[in-house]
């Protein structure tokens, strides 16, 4: 497995590599001249001089070629140096040391939301295949997964802060103020979880294996539970381990929605202000995320289902 | 042991039960605080770009003060500077308050504003060519008292040009990276929660009025539905911009108030006057007769906003919104004008920038008004860089978007757009001799005059007459002056917002 892993991580190395010359390119092809930009919004809309201009570019190395900058760039990525923010002197690893924690909190409480309404429903629905549990539970991921969340949140607002008064409409840092964006966050993931676990669990309940455990005398509960749905989780986890990595690249709508602060939306702004280090910097934390989140989820493979082989065989 | 032995109902029971608690739990205070104001601001108060500022933004928070305040008529007036005289073309003293003291209890001096100007020509790149000072040198403490600044060129409008909030007056102890915020505002710093709030209390020893409401605490909400949410929800008692769609909705709630100030701001066209077709003068009228402002104001604006007779705003005092006859929305009248003019089908392209709030939908509408009387034309969206490339290289015949003045010296709206060596014509101009939206000759002297007039009426009479010749020609399509809106907590006192909205002062606002 180790030999795996190291296989894994190199060929991750690659993709890295290829998402950092991507990004770079992308930005750097945009028309328009970003120090242009930065200094029109720095100055509230007013046109900045072209001795001001001609300064920026100078202060931050975009009088240089592009393969220049890229080189100068990966070598200071290399040494842990994610540059620093064009609006200050603020590094770009602080600003996303800032906006991780909540994007991590989000992304978790979202996913425990998900995985607490989808697992009961997706077994109850396929348990129950043609019943009306089975055709309500279908109708309500339909929903989930219709809906527009921003659309969600507004609704949420509405009845619990406005109408009920229970929690907050926006902000940060309590409980409460998680409640909401997580719900928001959760739905539409638990319905693609609750679809996707019933087409398994309806897979998984025709095996032979399942007719065998219930020849031999197993109760339901134990069949269902035990031998059925661990069986039938590893497509899910799949599933959960790529949306994991989505959320934790910023559920951007739902940060703008409930006012959290976020790794979504610290790109959003970066990409509207033409911040490039931190959109080269986050494009590359992203990346990372998505790299490692693979590499997990095939490594759970492992344990949920021993059959699995990481490594083309011999384990 | 078997009886302690968690089952699966027990464990469902104690989720649900701790879920409850805690959604109880946060049922308390979600409500705004009672002795405080809390206003919601759609940008963040501790955005990076404020490092300079101590890590708050000057704008809206009154923790900090410049030298010169622009009042309601966007006319100067003495501040932390009680007069200034303009000694030399390029040297003017400043006479600074006396008796003012800082949040931290120290006296305001001369020096301090040194400090504070090259604080801001070091750490912002734009600073020395806005402010027209270079180096420290351009800064000196004469006295105590006395401050001389000596400007890069002649330069009239510089009280004017440092009446911003940006250009404020801190104390050297300030902390960016702790978010030590030391002005003379009639509110200090209280707490900064970076990304989320500014918490500020009524500065006992401000040298004007004090603010009458304890405590003032700035958040920010970006999303303007959850600003109107949340004031219903009673968590902000002032809500900024709320939803165009939603204003009637307030306005008609009992427990809400709405305000509208009309802003130092407005959406024109500028044509291409050194490209053909929109070179001929008598299309440029034919399209201002074309476009119905009133319609765009009150369809896609939701009446926020008036529409508009010339590109400066009339709550700049040296507009001539009242001295020129509008073009009246007249389509016989613009398809005359375009059967008389030189325009032989010819495509216009109508340059948009992508982040010009409704400048799709009211491009349309011009593009709609133009295909009725009978000319072609097209919609071209740019990213906001982009946008400026393509003005400035003249690559369009209308170009659409927003100006405004957010300092005392409004003087570069009219001069940057309109003046051939301004920052929109200079590039055609000087490789080409031509421009953009220039007329030159006359207008550029009158600009200029305007521009090195220190009296209002004479600067008025200038300016006026240059928007005449402009409006004569039809160098613009104005579209609409800005309005600023706000909605607050019909409980509160006070609330009145100053032309420049983020100029405004808190201090009359009562709870």
């Amino acid at each position: 497995m180790w030999k795996y892993i190291v296989r894994r991580i190199i060929s991750g190395l690659a993709v890295l590599l290829g998402v950092s010359v991507l990004t770079f390119s992308l930005t750097f092809f945009t028309p328009g001249d970003p120090a242009r930009t930065i200094l029109r919004k720095q100055m509230g809309g007013r046109s900045p001089s072209q001795a001001a201009i001609e300064r920026f570019r100078e202060a931050n190395g975009l009088n240089d070629s592009i393969p220049v900058q890229y080189v100068n760039w990966v070598t200071d990525v290399m040494q842990g140096d994610l540059g620093a923010s064009y609006h200050s002197e603020t590094a770009v690893t602080t600003l996303i040391g800032q906006n991780l924690m909540p994007t991590v909190e989000l992304a978790v409480a979202g996913l425990a939301v998900a995985l607490v309404v989808a697992i009961p429903t997706g077994v109850i629905s396929a348990v129950h295949k043609g019943g009306r549990l089975d055709y309500g539970s279908q109708v309500l991921a339909l929903l989930g997964l219709s809906m527009p969340n921003f659309w969600l949140g507004y609704l949420l607002m509405l009845v619990f802060a406005v109408q009920l008064g229970v929690l907050p409409t926006h902000g940060f840092g309590t409980f409460g103020h998680l409640v909401l964006p997580a719900v928001t966050l959760g739905t539409g993931m638990a319905a693609v979880i609750t679809r996707l676990l019933r087409s398994s669990m309806l897979e998984v309940l025709d095996e032979e294996y399942i007719q065998t455990a219930r020849s031999k005398g197993l109760k339901e509960r134990i069949v269902v539970y035990k031998h059925t749905l661990r069986n039938a989780l590893i497509p899910v986890i799949t599933i959960v381990g790529l949306q994991f990595g989505y959320l934790l690249n910023g559920a951007v709508i739902i940060e703008m929605v409930f006012q959290r602060p976020g790794l979504g939306s610290l790109l959003i702004d970066a990409i509207f202000a033409r911040n490039y280090p931190v959109v080269q910097g986050l494009v590359l934390i992203v990346a990372v995320v998505f790299v490692v989140t693979n590499l997990l989820v095939d490594i759970t493979y492992r344990y949920v289902d021993p059959r699995i082989s990481l490594g083309g065989g011999g384990e | 042991m078997a009886g302690n032995k968690l089952n699966r109902r027990t464990v469902l029971k104690s989720a649900a039960a701790v879920g409850a608690l805690s959604i109880a739990g946060c049922a308390e205070n979600t409500s705004g605080n009672s002795s405080g104001v809390r206003i919601a601001l759609n940008t963040d108060p501790t955005a990076e770009v404020w490092n300079t500022h101590g890590g708050i933004t000057p704008y809206w928070t009154n923790v900090m003060e410049p030298l010169v305040w622009v009042n309601q008529e966007m006319d100067t007036e003495p501040w932390l500077a009680t007069d200034w005289e303009q000694t030399s073309e390029t040297t003017w003293e400043f006479a600074i308050r006396e008796g003012v003291s800082f949040h931290n209890g120290d006296k305001l001096t001369a020096d301090h504003v040194v400090y504070s100007f090259e604080t801001l020509l070091s750490e912002l790149a734009y600073a020395p060519g806005w402010l027209r000072l270079e180096g420290p040198e351009s800064i000196v403490a004469l006295d105590e008292y006395t401050v001389e600044f000596t400007t890069t060129e002649p330069f009239s409008v510089f009280p004017g040009n440092i009446a911003h909030n940006m250009v404020c007056i801190q104390h050297p102890d300030r902390n960016p990276d702790e978010n030590r915020v030391i002005g003379t505002g009639p509110y200090q710093v209280d707490e900064v929660v970076v990304q989320q709030e500014v918490v500020t209390s009524s500065f006992d020893d401000y040298w004007n009025d004090a603010g009458q409401v304890d405590e003032l605490v700035f958040e920010v909400i970006e999303d303007p539905n959850t600003r109107s949410l949340s004031l219903e929800n009673d968590e902000i008692d002032i809500g900024m911009s709320p939803p165009r769609s939603q204003i009637d909705s307030l306005e008609s709630n009992d427990g809400v108030e709405v305000a509208r100030q009309e802003t130092a701001g407005s959406c024109y066209g500028g044509f291409n006057l050194y490209d053909a077709p929109t070179d001929d003068p008598v299309l440029r009228r034919a399209l201002n007769h074309a476009v119905d402002q009133q319609l765009i104001v009150d369809t896609i604006l939701e009446n926020v906003g008036s529409p508009a007779r010339v590109p400066i705003s009339p709550t700049i005092y040296w507009s001539a919104h009242d001295q020129v006859d509008p073009y009246e929305y007249d389509e016989d009248t613009a398809s005359s004008l375009v059967e008389e003019s030189a325009y032989g089908g010819e495509m216009i392209t109508i340059v948009v920038p992508n982040d010009l709030v409704n400048g799709r939908d009211i491009a349309q509408v011009l593009l709609d008004d133009f295909t009725s009387v009978g000319v072609e034309a097209e919609i071209q969206m740019a990213e906001r860089a982009q946008y400026s490339d393509l003005v400035r290289n003249g690559n369009g015949h209308l170009f659409l978007d927003t100006s405004g003045s957010n300092s005392g010296a409004a003087d570069y709206v009219i001069y940057d757009s309109f003046h051939s060596d301004g920052d929109v014509n200079q590039r055609r101009y000087r490789n080409e001799e031509t421009g953009v939206q220039n007329l030159g000759g006359e207008v550029d002297t009158l600009i200029e005059d305007g521009l090195q007039a220190t009296e209002s009426a004479v600067k008025e009479e200038k300016y006026v007459q240059a928007q005449e010749r402009m409006k004569a020609q039809a160098v613009t399509l104005p579209v609409y002056y800005d309005e600023f809106v706000a909605a607050y907590q019909s409980g509160l006192e006070g609330v009145s917002f100053s032309p420049i909205p983020e100029f405004t002062s808190w201090t009359s606002l009562e709870k």
